[in-house]
């Protein structure tokens, strides 16, 4: 039997649409941005799993609520075992030292009042895992040699703005694995870093993943680094997964019409590569109360009657390669 | 003739700190019709190239040398009214970084783009409100749309109205500042797309300034990499892709991820220099991994290898 670590089953996170007094009055319906509507995958220990969009799919939302940093409006989250739903906030917290999570902007992400010292070793304070001094330090220094901040005398009483991002993006996976997590979001954790520093951090996540036993759910717009960093994949539109599988099967042999668009769109860094660009029209639309059946219809090239009616569900097109389209049903 | 020669140019900031040598004796070419990537990592001085060539450089930044041949004009020696009335917008003009937050949110874009072309052209409004509307139609929006603001457009839309705006006076050469680096993937494809068909129908010249290589790649037929102020190497964009001879070059292009294949990405060690006290000699030694004794006393002089140029000892 596969091992897996998360199991995510048909997850909504909805959010309600706030309206003023007299059109609540006015009109019944309730209003909700569909941020993730009905979503589910499974995530092999171990593996760096990548969630892939464009800005509005839903990606960061579906990141978040598989950890309960956003409570699910419905659903099911395996993890490790346990149903992540079931918690009460106790049962949750101690159930946090386990995932963490790195985020996208490490000019934002850190406190710029509070040393390195103190940002790597607050996750220690707030879960109460030691009482002697010596050995938090010990701990933090360590955890900083471990992201490669070394020696870690030289970091850990400086604050973030005498470092530079991709040091700072090393803070934040520091504080992330300071409680030694076996999963870890990581949300666009490169995108704000220069070309030449992102393979840094990259290589870095790969090796922790050796050395700890890390499972990575990489949250990215980037094809060309997931590709490169994920060993399989979601691609999502609009709150709902469009197709699923090793990121060879996606990229090599996508299915879903949205999936070979945004392939066909991603620019090559190779000005002799063949261009054969079928840029479809339009931009994504707004995920408030979408009409029912495929969302991606009214801008796919092969749209037909039935997609205007029903979601299409998941199909296995190949071993492990799933594509929510009615081409394939 | 090229239509834009940049030749030795300087741009410092004079900080309190003493100068931040941004652009440091950059020297290059555009002929007509080129696309030229200008390519490098945040503080390269890639952006203060660019402004320096429209003498838009903010306080203290300064031209301290350096010729801009534009066109037969030095652009180092025109007043600034003469380079509001006869140069920027009308011969050259420049889509800014983050332009899709660079509308006017309370006036209708077509009313911002009128204002472009009655500040530089004789004509009345209802002239300019058409022309904004031609203007419109040839990227691809509904004329219609003139008449909305800015936040009923979406990000895609408002992008292409920038480069609507950036062509109004029909100009010569097209400055663009990270034309696409805030759009989404096929967005950022459909408005490719539209600056190579503008550039052909428009017979335009473009300088196209990014950090992301497989942006060159897509559109660019030259290539200049600048690291710390200074040019590493200039050339054709499929020489330097496919031979690169600087190590800066060779790292970067080593670095950069395809979707097409998978490989090893290579990071360059290190960060780059500060700038107020850029490394004596070339200013890549640091992190060169062909570092010579030479590299930390003298710097490197631009030669022609192979039809393009390069500034490094190791040739």
């Amino acid at each position: 039997m596969e091992d897996y670590i998360l199991q995510v089953e048909n997850l909504r996170k909805w959010y309600p649409i706030r309206r003023g007094f007299l059109a609540s009055l006015l009109s019944k319906e309730e209003l909700y941005i569909k941020a993730v509507d009905g979503v589910s995958f499974k995530v092999r220990r171990k593996e760096i799993f990548g969630l892939i969009g464009e800005s509005g799919c839903g990606k960061t939302t579906l990141g978040k609520t598989v950890i309960r940093l956003y409570e699910p409006t419905a659903g099911k989250i395996l993890f490790n075992g346990v149903e992540l739903t079931a918690l009460n906030q106790k049962e949750l917290k101690e159930m946090r030292k386990k995932m963490q999570i790195i985020y996208q902007d490490p000019y934002e992400s850190l406190n710029p009042r509070m040393s390195i010292y103190d940002i790597v070793s607050e996750p220690l304070k707030v879960h109460k895992i030691t009482d002697d001094p010596a050995e938090e330090e010990e701990i933090v220094r360590t955890t900083l040699e471990r992201v490669e901040l070394r020696p870690a005398e030289d970091f850990m009483y400086r604050y973030p703005h005498e470092l530079s991002g991709g040091q700072r993006q090393r803070v934040a996976i520091a504080r992330a694995i300071v409680l030694n997590p076996i999963f870890l979001v990581a949300d666009e954790p490169v995108s704000m870093l220069d070309v030449s520093i992102r393979s840094g951090i990259l290589r870095l996540m790969l090796d922790l993943r050796e050395k700890y036993n890390i499972t990575y759910l990489f949250i990215t717009h980037d094809l060309a680094i997931a590709r490169n960093i994920a060993d399989r994949g979601m691609i999502m539109y609009l709150g709902k997964m469009a197709e699923l599988g090793t990121m060879d099967q996606i990229v090599e042999n996508p299915q879903h019409p949205y999936t070979k668009a945004l392939i066909a769109a991603v620019p090559v860094p190779d000005p002799t590569a063949e261009r054969t660009k079928v840029v479809i029209g339009g931009e994504v639309p707004s995920p408030v109360n979408p009409p029912p059946g495929c969302r991606f219809r009214k801008r796919c090239p092969h749209a037909m009657e039935i997609c205007g009616k029903k979601d299409p569900e998941p199909v296995e097109v190949e071993k492990g390669h799933y594509v929510a389209c009615f081409l394939y049903a | 003739m090229p239509l834009l020669s940049v030749e030795n140019l300087k741009a410092y900031f004079f900080t309190m700190k003493g100068p931040v040598k941004a652009v440091d004796d950059v020297t290059f070419s555009l002929e007509r019709g080129d696309v030229l990537g200008l390519a490098g990592e945040s503080g390269c001085g890639k952006t203060t190239t660019a402004l320096a060539i429209l003498k838009l450089l903010p306080e203290p930044g300064r031209i301290v040398n350096g010729r801009i041949i534009f066109d037969g004009m030095d652009l180092v020696k025109l007043s600034e009214e003469e380079m509001r009335r006869k140069v920027r917008w009308k011969r050259i003009s420049l889509i800014f970084q983050g332009a899709m937050n660079a509308l006017n949110p309370v006036f209708k874009v077509g009313d911002q783009i009128a204002e472009a072309i009655m500040l530089h052209e004789d004509v009345t409004k209802e002239e300019a409100l058409e022309r904004a509307a031609e203007l419109f139609e040839m990227i691809g929006i509904e004329k219609s749309m003139i008449n909305r603001y800015p936040f009923e457009l979406s990000g895609g839309m408002r992008q292409r109205a920038m480069i609507a705006m950036a062509l109004a006076c029909r100009p010569d050469l097209v400055i663009s500042d990270e034309p696409t680096t805030a759009l989404d993937v096929i967005v950022q494809a459909q408005v490719l797309k539209l600056m190579t068909k503008l550039k052909d129908e428009l017979n335009l010249s473009f300088i196209v300034i990014t950090h992301d290589l497989s942006v060159i790649a897509e559109v660019c037929n030259k290539v200049a990499i600048m690291y710390a102020g200074k040019l590493a190497e200039i050339g054709d964009v499929v020489t330097i892709f496919k031979k690169p001879m600087h190590p800066y070059t060779q790292g970067l292009i080593g670095a950069f991820p395809s979707v097409k294949e998978k490989k090893e990405l290579i990071s360059i060690p290190g960060y780059p220099p500060d700038l107020l006290n850029p490394p004596k000699g070339c200013r890549f030694h640091p992190r060169c991994k062909y570092a010579m004794d030479i590299c930390k006393k003298e710097e490197p002089e631009m030669k022609i290898i192979e039809g393009h140029r390069v500034a490094c000892h190791l040739y």
